[in-house]
């Protein structure tokens, strides 16, 4: 025989070689190193995508709940179950055939934003998502939905946190409202559940604390990026990483009081212009509105294009934070300042001054609001009467320096730094301003102009709020915050006090109790009421406490755009001061006649008001101002 | 009938209950490959595997009894002559299918060849004499011919696992042992100058001078592509390693005892690419489903058709059985080991299918029939034991 068993046998050997090799090299990737195989199936298999937290709510001082989230049923559409073979067009096709179907089903109309364009983005971008296709379903189609939902396999019902805004309107402003986005620390996970994000207000400012730490889910995904299907999960072992629960956001409580904001609000509704009320003892805001305003449920969960238009379109620009965004001339409400710089420059309180009814500096002729003039007059009497060519003789007479520094020392002319966004530092304007700013040197006649609050300085109405608190406090400038301190933090510190004497301050104060007294803004402490239908005698109230205050009048423009801001300031008790504000409205008549009755209203809210004898009320008055 | 009772019971009854086993396994492990794939026909093909297997079974038994010196004696030349005229026909009229052009109407010529070239070499080399340069010359092109014509189809693992077989009978029945290591100690160093020279050309970092290197190599695009994966496997594992990778991935994660049986995570999430999972790949299946413990039970499987095919060949004394034996065997065993290695990672990818395993229903008629061959051995071998070996031991 040619061959032999001898050889028989060195290919059994060969073979049994061949075994051993395959052997061991099988028992090194099964037995040795399947771990670090099995991370790479996890690695490859597993999808991480972050899971927002819920967002905290946001509560007034009393904690009262000004903005929360509500449950908003969705429904959506499980695109892994429609898969097709050959191109995804076949996939697209099923499943706008489905939701088709589900929508004839369930009585709802096809969501307008489900194109062909998007399905086919989705199905491309976010394929181990579900595609949203009806969001905040009413309960009615709901429960449609979840009578049938046995007949539609792949559609799923979830319930999502959707802002809202109990009291509407309330404090839009200050809560600003909130938006959908694309969170910032997203771009760790492979995909992301559209956050609130805020877009204005506070809810911007504090986004950080209200949005809570992100937890993160798992889920598994196929070779082609889709999630499994429910039947081919069941079939597998859940291995995956345990998910990460989100934690929820932080509730913010505001320093606004809530029924306060109401008042003030009401007080605005209908005009166009701002109030802020600071508690003057610490900055503390109390309550800030715009008006016009809009309502924040409008544009949660995001702003339509259209909403956006319609909030933003001039002249009501209601998205517009006047108390904190835009700018005015103060007018006559600047006058206490100009007391002050000139009290700090040697003018006694005594000095006087012949108020003949025009000032005339130059070319300039100013008139004074009462044409035939207030005859000679010292400061307080000035500050009472709001006499302009006596304030315009007063800012000559110190220089224009001391009128800058003093509406520097009180704010002016930078942000109080407000925890907003958006706010405007206004403008005090000096030399070298003007002459970037018009290319001009500064004239005299500015000087005058500033010195009554009129040319060029322009100030929000939250600076004056802070103008106002720091004439009630004795002279502390406070940063104004919404953001309510615990109760055992230390009380916040005064940003700067102004250099001023103490007398010099009470001198001012003094003018202006008389100024709602017996002056231009008696309508801050009083309220007249028309008399009963028979009876011919007016009723009058006036708050419970003592106050004082300052009204403005600042014209703007020329000729057919001439029109008038009109403003007050105010602060109560006069004693020891517990509010402070400031009132804007544009266009109005006059600030003791548009605006006093408005601050009037807020600080009634406040204080109470009781209904008194006209020689009662002025005698008792008369003799506290002495 | 008490005759064909007799040759029935000396049929080796352990080889045959590990075919059937591995048959059994095929048919599980296809219906786990096959339940994720989105049609009923590719749902049913562990259906389709059984009743090849059953078909399969006729032939294994026709084979069996029938003497296999008459089947190399008459049928040999014949049936070598019509599978090479097959192979020629299928690069005209064949079909294509997964980028080669294999089929020809419902079978795969280059499967039958396989058994065809073994049983042609056996026939030409059992006759004494048969020995020297000239004749290894003639086995040269026994083996070349059809080897030529399956890589133009292209089907290089066929070719690959054709080229043992022969040289194993080439060398069993002694036709020039010396030329025949000569010959094998070439391949080897030419292979190992291929990867070296892969390996240099994939180091340079100028892309030129690594096209005028390549411009040496003759190799197709894939083929370099396959090395390239094999030297660096972990550069490219989203393109042209992606199937080594994401097998490796199964086996390895399949651990000592599996996810269990339809449970791979691998499968069911179609990393490991469903369009091999139940041919060349199925060995991944297996291995993810059934871990450590079940890759051993199919080798012992294999181990034992091996062995009991051995026994036979050493038990036969007649040159025809013996080579036949070995080169059905050295065929199943490349099989086995070339793709369960490429799977693994230790030889280069080549598509090669599982032996009884593996869907393809050619291959397993083949399969099935060759080891009926060597049950004939079994069966037939009434030459009287002629103390030892023979008179040329």
């Amino acid at each position: 025989m040619k061959t032999s068993r001898w050889f028989v046998a060195a290919l059994g050997a060969v073979y049994l070689l061949g075994f051993l090799v395959l052997g061991s090299a099988l028992f090194r990737l099964q037995c040795v190193d399947t771990g670090e195989f099995r991370a790479g199936l996890k690695q490859q298999a597993t999808r991480r995508i972050r899971v927002p937290g819920l967002r905290g709510r946001i509560l007034d001082r009393n904690g009262e709940t000004l903005a929360t989230c509500r449950p908003s049923h969705c429904i959506q559409c499980n695109i892994e179950e429609f898969q097709k073979r050959g191109a995804a067009s076949n996939t697209v096709a099923a499943i706008e055939d489905a939701v088709d179907r589900l929508a004839a089903a369930i009585g709802l109309a096809r969501p307008a934003s489900l194109t062909r364009a998007r399905i086919e983005r989705h199905l491309e971008k976010r394929s181990a998502m579900p595609l949203t296709l009806w969001e905040d379903v009413d309960d009615a189609a709901f429960a449609r939905f979840a009578e049938n939902s046995c007949d539609f396999p792949g559609f799923e019902d979830v319930t999502i946190p959707e802002r809202v805004y109990p009291r509407g309107q309330l404090a839009a402003h200050v809560l600003g409202f909130t938006g959908r986005g694309r969170p910032d620390d997203a771009d760790s996970a492979h995909f992301f559940e559209p956050d609130m994000r805020g877009r204005s207000g506070v809810e911007s400012y504090y986004n950080r604390f209200l949005v809570g730490v992100a937890g993160e889910r798992k889920v598994r995904v196929d070779a082609r990026g889709f999630r499994p299907t429910r039947q081919r999960e069941a079939m597998m072992e859940a291995d995956l990483d345990a998910d990460v629960a989100p934690s929820t956001g932080l509730d913010l409580r505001l320093t606004i009081d809530a029924g306060l904001q109401a008042v003030l609000e009401e007080q605005l509704a209908g005009a166009t212009g701002a109030g802020v009320v600071l508690d003057p003892r610490d900055g503390a805001v109390l309550a800030l509105a715009s008006a016009p305003a809009f309502d924040p449920n409008d544009c949660v969960p995001r702003i339509a294009a259209e909403t956006y238009a319609a909030l933003t379109n001039a002249p009501a620009k209601r998205l517009q934070n006047r108390a904190i965004s835009e700018s005015y001339a103060p007018g006559s409400t600047f006058k206490p300042l100009t007391a002050l710089a000139a009290l700090a420059c040697g003018w006694l309180p005594d000095d006087e001054y012949d108020c003949k009814g025009v000032y005339v500096l130059g070319d300039l002729r100013l008139h004074c609001w009462d044409r035939w003039g207030h005859g000679p007059i010292n400061i307080r009497t000035a500050l009472q009467k709001s006499c302009n060519t006596f304030f315009c003789n007063l800012g000559t007479a110190v220089g224009t320096n001391a009128v800058i520094g003093a509406a520097r020392a009180f704010g002016l002319g930078s942000r109080t730094g407000i925890d907003l966004g958006g706010e405007t530092a206004g403008i005090v304007p000096d030399n070298e301003w003007k002459r970037s700013a018009y290319n001009e040197r500064w004239y005299p006649g500015d000087t005058c102009q500033m010195s009554i609050g009129q040319g060029m300085l322009l100030v929000t109405p939250l600076q004056m709020a802070v103008v106002a608190a720091a004439l009630a406090n004795g002279g502390r400038v406070f940063t104004p915050y919404l953001f309510a301190r615990q109760d055992d933090a230390p009380p916040p510190e005064p940003v700067r006090t102004v250099p001023y004497a103490a007398a010099d301050i009470e001198l001012v104060r003094e003018g202006m109790r008389d100024v709602v007294e017996r002056g231009t803004g008696r309508r801050i402490l009083t309220r007249w009421e028309d008399p009963a239908p028979g009876t011919s005698k007016r009723r009058r109230f006036n708050l419970k406490v003592s106050c004082a205050g300052k009204t403005g009048t600042a014209e703007i423009g020329t000729g057919a755009t001439r029109r008038k801001n009109t403003w007050v300031i105010a602060f109560a008790p006069y004693e020891s001061p517990t509010v402070a504000m400031a009132m804007l409205v544009e266009r109005g008549e006059s600030g003791g006649s548009t605006v006093a009755p408005r601050v009037h209203a807020v600080l009634a809210h406040v204080f109470g008001e009781e209904e008194t004898t006209a020689s009662a009320s002025s005698g008792s008055a008369l003799e506290r101002a002495d | 009938m008490r005759k064909l009772f007799a040759k029935i019971r000396r049929m080796d009854w352990a080889m045959s209950a590990c075919m059937v086993a591995l048959i059994a396994i095929g048919v599980v492990f296809i219906n786990s490959a096959g339940s994720v794939r989105p049609t009923e026909t590719l749902r049913n093909l562990w259906r389709v595997h059984a009743e090849t297997a059953a078909v399969g079974l006729f032939v294994y038994m026709a084979f069996a009894l029938l003497d296999y010196r008459k089947l190399v004696d008459w049928a040999a030349t014949p049936v070598f002559a019509l599978s090479c005229a097959m192979l020629v026909a299928v690069l005209f009229v064949g079909t294509d299918r997964f980028g080669g052009r294999r089929w020809l109407w419902f079978f795969q010529p280059s499967e039958i060849a396989k058994l065809a070239v073994i049983l042609f070499s056996a026939h030409v080399f059992a006759a004494p004499g048969r020995s020297g340069f000239r004749w290894f010359l003639a086995g040269m092109a026994i083996l070349g011919g059809p080897a030529l014509l399956v890589l133009a189809e292209p089907d290089l693992g066929t070719a690959l696992v054709l080229a043992p077989s022969v040289l194993a009978i080439l060398l069993a029945a002694r036709v020039w042992t010396k030329g025949i290591a000569t010959l094998v100690a070439a391949i080897l160093l030419a292979a190992g100058a291929l990867l070296w020279t892969v390996d240099r050309a994939e180091r340079q970092t100028d892309p030129e001078r690594r096209e005028q290197i390549y411009r040496y190599v003759p190799l197709r695009e894939h083929q370099i592509k396959r090395l390239r994966v094999f030297l660096f496997p972990d550069t490219d594992r989203s393109g042209a390693g992606y199937n080594l990778r994401q097998a490796q991935i199964s086996i390895g994660s399949g651990g000592v005892w599996g996810t269990g049986l339809k449970k791979g995570a691998q499968k069911l999430l179609g990393y490991l690419p469903p369009s091999v999972s139940m041919n060349d790949f199925i060995f991944a299946v297996l291995a993810e489903e059934w871990g450590f413990m079940g890759v051993l039970e199919m080798l012992a499987l294999f181990f034992g058709i091996l062995a009991s095919g051995l026994r036979i060949a050493a038990r036969c004394m007649d040159d025809r059985g013996r080579l036949v034996a070995i080169g059905v065997l050295t065929l199943v065993f490349c099989h086995l080991y070339v793709n369960v290695a490429m799977s693994v990672g230790l030889v280069p990818i080549t598509g090669l299918p599982l032996p009884f395993i593996s869907a393809g229903r050619t291959f397993l008629v083949v399969l099935m029939a060759a080891l009926g061959i060597v049950q004939s051995i079994a069966v037939h071998d009434d030459a009287e034991p002629s103390g030892e070996d023979g008179p040329e031991e």
